[in-house]
């Protein structure tokens, strides 16, 4: 393992401490640096939260600031927070419209959530929730609510904070965000492992000439593992999945998100993206919106994932809007 | 005694914290053989901080606050999955006696219906997954029958701990469906459920305290 660490036991807070250091526009609760909101509230508009673990960056708090979230909740590396840090990020942003949770489908987070819009009630503050399963790999269709949550959680994040920046109600907010879900799909590929400090090995091993189609972002075992194929073939076998799941016509309009697992170069994400946007090309749909670079990592795992966002009128609109935090900043054109 | 006051209640929270301090290293054994050792520490640091919380509140409080106070301390505490689906029980049961001034027979079955749905609920098993929720169901069932017919308290809190220490046994012949014993599969016959077991010790424990 060659990383910069002082001790592997502060991974986390010293992360944080560095975060708040370098973006005074986010600041934390409950005398807890894991619990990060905006310093900025609007009164009166619909909060959303996040959590998950960290090692993922820059999922989940880099995305808490204007036209995205107002709070989030880090536990260590890929594990869950705990219920009291989100009950405490939730009180702290409910501004009175009542609070959205989004996060990924995943067993430990989804208790914890549970648990803390369960304490929230009893306080009177309304939440609802939208658990992201945008991973073709980890479940087959008909199962979908098996299904893992990774990068394609952005769109969720980006439609429901716009909603909200908005004005929308809760149920609106609700409704905006579980629509990006229900049309996001997100393929992954994995070239190396990742590796959790305070273990200090790789989480898998994998052949230098291999590759895991399918893998998710804490090294979960995915479809296919086989040797290493040229770029536009790795993408053809992506893509060939997430177009299976939706309908697409000529004339469709899309979001693609090409993200990087914490170990690949941004050439190759844009060598990955030239294939994308022919494929999507030769079947006359539109990409109305693109990033590339990393969003949701697995520390230093090689490897990308490609999302697909199958928009309409209104996510187009939203996905389109202002945004503006420590690590997404979007300025419409 | 035939109905749990609020000033019971507290008592009954006290009684609790010491058994599970009491039996903190046997669950810690019982845990540490298809689990990760921690439901010893998570139980007796939970309701510790919970018997502090209801202490702390008094009496005056009344049934539910305390049964919410001592759910939502144990959810703080204790943010493992035993502790958040106990917190839960806890929560749902202060729910269920919103109006009660005591909890006699039939505010004993609603306690535990409450509490068993609340469990099922947060973590998704059914009875049979070798689970906490396979002592839960019969002690609300047995509750429930006891209500209907009119027993006093302390004869329907035997019959309910009778019922889930019955339970109990049982579990020793399925194999685990959650959590970390999952993966252990077939190697989880033969042993009783952690989880099921502090299930035993909760209702064992109330039905002392009433005797």
């Amino acid at each position: 393992m060659k990383k910069f660490l002082n001790d592997p036991v502060n991974f986390v807070n010293e992360m944080l401490e560095g975060i708040y250091r370098a973006h005074p526009e986010v600041t934390y609760v409950a005398d807890d640096k894991r619990c990060m909101v905006a310093a900025n509230r609007k009164p009166g508009k619909v909060g959303i939260a996040t959590g998950g673990g960290s090692g993922h960056l820059p999922l989940f708090l880099g995305y808490v600031g204007d036209g995205m979230l107002d709070g989030v909740a880090v536990g260590g590396v890929f594990q869950s927070p705990s219920a009291e840090q989100m009950y405490q990020v939730t009180k702290a942003i409910d501004q009175g419209a009542g609070v959205l949770y989004i996060y990924g489908n995943y067993t430990g987070d989804i208790i914890n959530f549970d648990m803390a819009a369960e304490l929230a009630d009893l306080d009177g503050i309304q939440v609802k929730q939208v658990v992201g399963n945008d991973d073709v790999a980890s479940s087959v269709v008909g199962e979908e609510h098996k299904r893992r949550g990774v990068a394609g959680i952005f769109f969720v994040y980006k439609a429901a904070g716009a909603a909200a920046a908005e004005g929308a109600s809760l149920d609106e907010v609700t409704r905006l965000a579980d629509k990006a879900r229900l049309r996001t799909r997100t393929m992954g590929v994995a070239l190396s492992s990742c590796v959790v400090p305070e273990i200090g090995h790789a989480t898998f091993s994998i052949g230098e000439d291999e590759m895991e189609i399918g893998m998710g972002i804490h090294g979960e075992p995915g479809i296919s593992r086989k040797k290493l194929a040229p770029a536009d073939a790795v993408v053809d076998e992506m893509m060939d999945r997430i177009f299976a799941e939706q309908d697409y016509k000529s004339g469709d309009e899309v979001a693609v998100l090409i993200n990087g697992l914490g170990g690949t170069p941004l050439e190759e994400l844009y060598i990955l993206f030239r294939r994308v946007s022919l494929l999507l090309e030769e079947r006359g749909v539109k990409t109305r919106h693109v990033w590339i670079g990393e969003f949701a990592t697995s520390m230093e795992m090689a490897g990308a994932s490609i999302s697909i966002l199958h928009l309409d009128a209104e996510l187009d609109r939203l996905i389109g809007a202002a945004g503006n935090t420590p690590f997404f900043k979007h300025i419409p054109a | 005694m035939n109905t749990i006051t609020a000033s019971d209640l507290i008592r009954l929270f006290e009684a609790w914290k010491t058994l599970f301090a009491e039996e903190r290293e046997f669950l810690i054994s019982l845990d540490g053989k298809v689990g990760d050792s921690d439901l010893g520490i998570t139980m007796s640091k939970s309701f510790a901080a919970a018997a502090e919380a209801v202490t702390a509140e008094g009496e005056a409080a009344g049934i539910a606050k305390l049964l919410r106070t001592a759910g939502a301390t144990m959810a703080r505490t204790a943010p493992s999955t035993m502790g958040t689906l106990t917190a839960t029980g806890f929560l749902r049961a202060s729910k269920a006696l919103e109006t009660a001034d005591g909890i006699g027979t039939a505010e004993a079955a609603k306690f535990w219906t409450a509490f068993r749905d609340g469990v099922a609920e947060r973590g998704k098993a059914k009875v049979g997954d070798k689970t906490l929720l396979d002592v839960l169901d019969p002690i609300a069932r047995s509750l429930e029958e006891a209500a209907a017919s009119g027993k006093s308290l302390g004869e329907a809190l035997a019959l309910a701990t009778t019922a889930a220490e019955d339970a109990l046994e049982a579990t020793k012949s399925l194999v685990a469906q959650h959590g970390k014993a999952a993966a252990f599969q077939e190697k989880t016959v033969g042993l009783q459920d952690a989880g099921a077991t502090v299930g035993v010790f909760i209702i064992r424990a109330m039905r002392d305290f009433a005797a």
